[in-house]
């Protein structure tokens, strides 16, 4: 989470360019260049209202390549990839793939994620397409719960659910599991929640 | 047309009752399905938020079987899941870089093919709204729905390249030729917090309530959706909404092939009708179709 | 007409067309002007008020058409297109939709501009929700609600920029040069209408590059109280009888909501269609968008006798239109004077 020390004082601009910027052009295939500062990709955002760098100052931040301040901002674990942002950039500018990017490049680099729930979840979700292949909804649920110290989230609505039938309490598995757990080669080992 | 079919772990769980009735449905419109062998999990949310060449190789081998079983076209009726395929399909054409190390992944050619469809572009290029009525024995008559499109049925526009992403008119030509009303509303395709429903159920909360009172406002009697994530969060969270807004909704939430199901004659029960949280049974019994 | 002299065709009745007509028929040279509606005027005709100045664009079009139809040299032929065109070794034979033929020696294109497809903008839903309106709709607008009662006129009004314009997505790259300037004097006539209501003006820039322009933009903000937001909205949520802009304040840095009554949205300008067909048929040179293009070094000529001026060439503003199609009319007169 960025606080206001990270803003508050005289930012010495030396380059018209960052690295940031060249790998974002490599990996993401996107050209922040083009960005015409419109602020079009924040008024519309889902979720700009919690985040604590809307995708306007993002780009702005690439260009001048404060990677550790992206690489720990909030709105990594708050963006719900809803693509409105991209689709409504004049430039096509495609901000849910940077996310992405710096949010890989964060985890890589075991930056603490702002809200460890989100991560958590999402690592408990990749453990269990490691080990079966496809993900059990409710042994899923019921991981996190343990995990993330919320024993009693969601009880009574997880009961609800059971009774209606969502939550299939048998994991079903891919045969072919030893290919999927090839795609993990380059998956750093998780970190405990 | 051989259609592969690839149902997603939503399918098989917290949405069972889209799989059962998209399967009735196709059914009976003399589609076959042929689910696409040994699929696996296209990775959601969690495989594209932390590792790029995961989420691609994990939906570059369910293409791949899909191609090796000579299928024409996939249907992915979970939104997540159709957006993680057919961006990985977009990006494996578009990225030789990236195709060449998948291929190495998965021991097999990138697949650029079958073409990918949500359940929306499905149905109106394997059926189209003519056959589709030709088909209704039981007109949805009287019911006033809210059409919800969400994020990931339409965008991102240069990927998707179905409908308009801002103002999406597929789902509510299809409702409408199964003869219900369709509200003209602000948030059909606005977010209602996706994959956030249990990780961070507040971002949920926010963003279905949104959505939720906007179709409230609208003054629709239910909600229909295309997609898995936006089923479970405004049909299990609304209660949650309701108690943190103040606000009763009383909006079931319904899957569009549950509706083509009963226009086409099958009883609620067949479509897995029970299974909601916020029952559509009181609403559909008033208008006779329950 | 008269027989003995060369004739000149001018392709549109709009401001650069009207000039252009009445300069040539003055140098005493037959002039041609063709129009496909049914009166002289072209988009000015359709304005409510006109910028920097705030005259009257009805009377600015009136003494044009005036000047045009008192003098003799100049036939106006109205509800009039080209059908086809048959080069001659120095003239044109032209066949009109009247099915009359004439033989031309010279021709200037003055279609004017055409206008972006707003549907390709979904999030502001020009076309699915009430009260939002296009530039030139707004300008029919204001002239009804001069008869409205008090009551009934929008109390906020949002006007944006750049729909289509300074867009590579669903748009053209280009600025559409004059938008910034029509769109303030839009919000000062709407307060003039209704001194209580409260405009906003979305924009990335505002660009007043040209003579009083820059002081008519800030008397519209400093004298007429138009507020204007840095940002480029992104969506409208229609809610509870209200538009709901959503957009940020890019000097803020956050994002901001804007409940409007009525939005206007100033909407690219683009080749028209004529414009394009009658390049085909003369033989003008059109740039990448489809505009008519320049030969280097002879900024009014296009092709061999053929000429342009106005929004055709680019989108121009009406004083701008009548130089361009002066300057035309120039090389129209130095070249038939060479014959």
């Amino acid at each position: 989470m960025l606080n206001t020390e990270d803003f508050y004082h005289v930012w010495r601009i030396d380059q018209t360019s960052s690295l940031l910027r060249e790998e974002i052009k490599e990996y993401c295939h996107t050209n922040i260049e083009m960005c015409l500062e419109c602020g079009k990709c924040s008024g519309g955002c889902s979720n700009a209202h919690i985040f604590d760098i809307t995708p306007r100052k993002i780009i702005q931040l690439i260009k001048i390549g404060e990677e550790a301040k992206l690489l720990k901002m909030d709105a990594l674990w708050s963006c719900v990839a809803c693509q409105l942002c991209v689709d409504r950039c004049p430039s096509s500018i495609n901000i849910p793939r940077i996310m992405d990017y710096l949010r890989e490049k964060a985890y890589k680099q075991n930056i603490p994620s702002t809200r460890p729930n989100v991560e958590l979840f999402h690592e408990l979700m990749l453990g269990n397409i490691k080990k079966f292949g496809r993900v059990p909804e409710a042994l899923l649920s019921v991981e996190f719960n343990i995990k993330s110290k919320q024993y009693t989230k969601d009880a009574e609505m997880g009961m609800k659910m059971f009774f209606k039938g969502k939550l299939n309490p048998i994991p079903a598995r891919v045969k072919d599991i030893q290919m999927v757990r090839r795609m993990f080669r380059n998956i750093p080992a998780q970190r405990e929640g | 047309m051989n259609v592969a079919y690839y149902p997603g772990c939503s399918l098989h769980g917290l949405a069972k009752e889209y799989g059962i009735s998209v399967e009735v449905v196709c059914k009976h419109l003399g589609i076959e399905l042929n689910e696409i062998e040994d699929w696996n999990c296209c990775g959601a949310t969690a495989a594209h938020s932390l590792n790029h060449e995961l989420t691609i190789s994990l939906s570059a081998r369910n293409l791949a079987i899909a191609r090796d079983m000579n299928m024409d076209k996939v249907l992915a009726p979970c939104a997540g899941c159709f957006s993680r395929l057919k961006g990985a399909s977009y990006e494996l054409r578009n990225n030789k870089v990236l195709a060449a190390e998948v291929s190495e992944i998965i021991k097999s050619e990138a697949p650029v093919e079958p073409e990918v469809n949500n359940l929306l572009q499905f149905i109106m290029e394997e059926q189209g709204l003519d056959a589709l009525k030709g088909k209704v024995t039981k007109p949805l008559q009287g019911l006033k729905l809210a059409a919800y499109y969400g994020c990931l049925l339409t965008r991102p526009k240069e990927v998707v390249q179905f409908d308009d992403p801002e103002q999406p008119v597929s789902m509510d030509l299809v409702l409408q030729a199964l003869g219900a009303e369709t509200v003209n509303w602000a948030h059909k395709a606005e977010c209602c917090g996706g994959g956030y429903a249990a990780s961070d159920t507040d971002i949920v909360l926010d963003l279905s309530g949104q959505v939720l009172d906007s179709a409230k406002r609208a003054g629709a009697d239910a909600i229909v959706v295309a997609c898995p994530m936006c089923g479970v969060n405004l049909d299990t969270r609304q209660e949650a909404v309701s108690a943190k807004k103040g606000i009763k909704y009383d909006l079931p939430v319904i899957y569009l092939t549950q509706l083509m199901g009963i226009a086409f004659g099958y009883s609620p029960a067949q479509l897995g009708l029970k299974r909601h949280l916020n029952s559509p049974f009181p609403l559909l019994q008033s208008k006779g179709l329950a | 007409m008269n027989n003995s002299v060369k004739t000149a065709l001018i392709i549109g009745g709009g401001m650069a067309g009207m000039e252009a007509a009445s300069k040539i028929g003055s140098a005493g040279y037959n002039a041609i002007l063709l129009e496909k509606e049914d009166h002289l005027g072209g988009i000015m005709k359709q304005l409510y008020g006109s910028f920097p100045r705030w005259d009257n664009p009805q009377e600015l079009v009136g003494q044009k058409v005036k000047i045009v139809e008192e003098n003799p040299n100049v036939t106006v032929k109205i509800n009039t297109t080209v059908k086809s065109v048959q080069k001659k070794d120095e003239s044109f034979l032209v066949e009109l939709s009247s099915n009359e033929q004439v033989e031309i020696d010279a021709v200037v294109l003055a279609t004017g501009f055409g206008f972006f497809d707003t549907s390709e903008y979904g999030e502001y839903g020009h076309g699915s929700f009430d009260n939002v309106y296009t530039a030139l709709e707004f300008e029919g607008k204001l002239k009804e609600m001069e008869s409205w009662d008090k009551k009934d006129l929008p109390q906020v009004v949002a006007f944006f920029k750049c729909v289509g314009s300074r867009d590579r997505s669903k748009g053209y790259p280009y600025c559409s040069k004059i938008c910034c300037m029509f769109t303030a004097k839009e919000a000062g006539l709407m307060k003039d209408i209704n001194p209580d209501a409260k405009c906003f003006v979305f924009y990335m820039d505002y660009r007043a590059a040209g003579k009083e322009y820059e002081e008519f933009v800030r008397s519209v903000i400093e004298d007429k109280h138009v507020r204007y937001v840095r940002g480029r909205p992104a969506k409208v949520l229609p809610e509870n009888g209200k538009l709901m802009i959503r957009a940020e304040d890019t000097l803020m840095g956050v994002p901001v909501e804007v409940a409007a009554d009525m939005i206007v949205l100033a909407n690219a300008m683009i080749p028209s269609e004529a414009t394009k067909e009658l390049a085909q048929l003369f033989g003008a040179k059109t740039d990448q968008y489809g505009f008519i293009d320049y030969i280097p070094g002879h900024p009014t000529q296009t092709g061999d006798r053929v000429f342009f001026a106005g929004g055709c060439g680019f989108p121009v503003e009406s004083l701008g239109a009548q130089y361009q199609g002066a300057a035309a009319a120039a090389d129209v007169i130095a070249l038939l004077n060479q014959d």
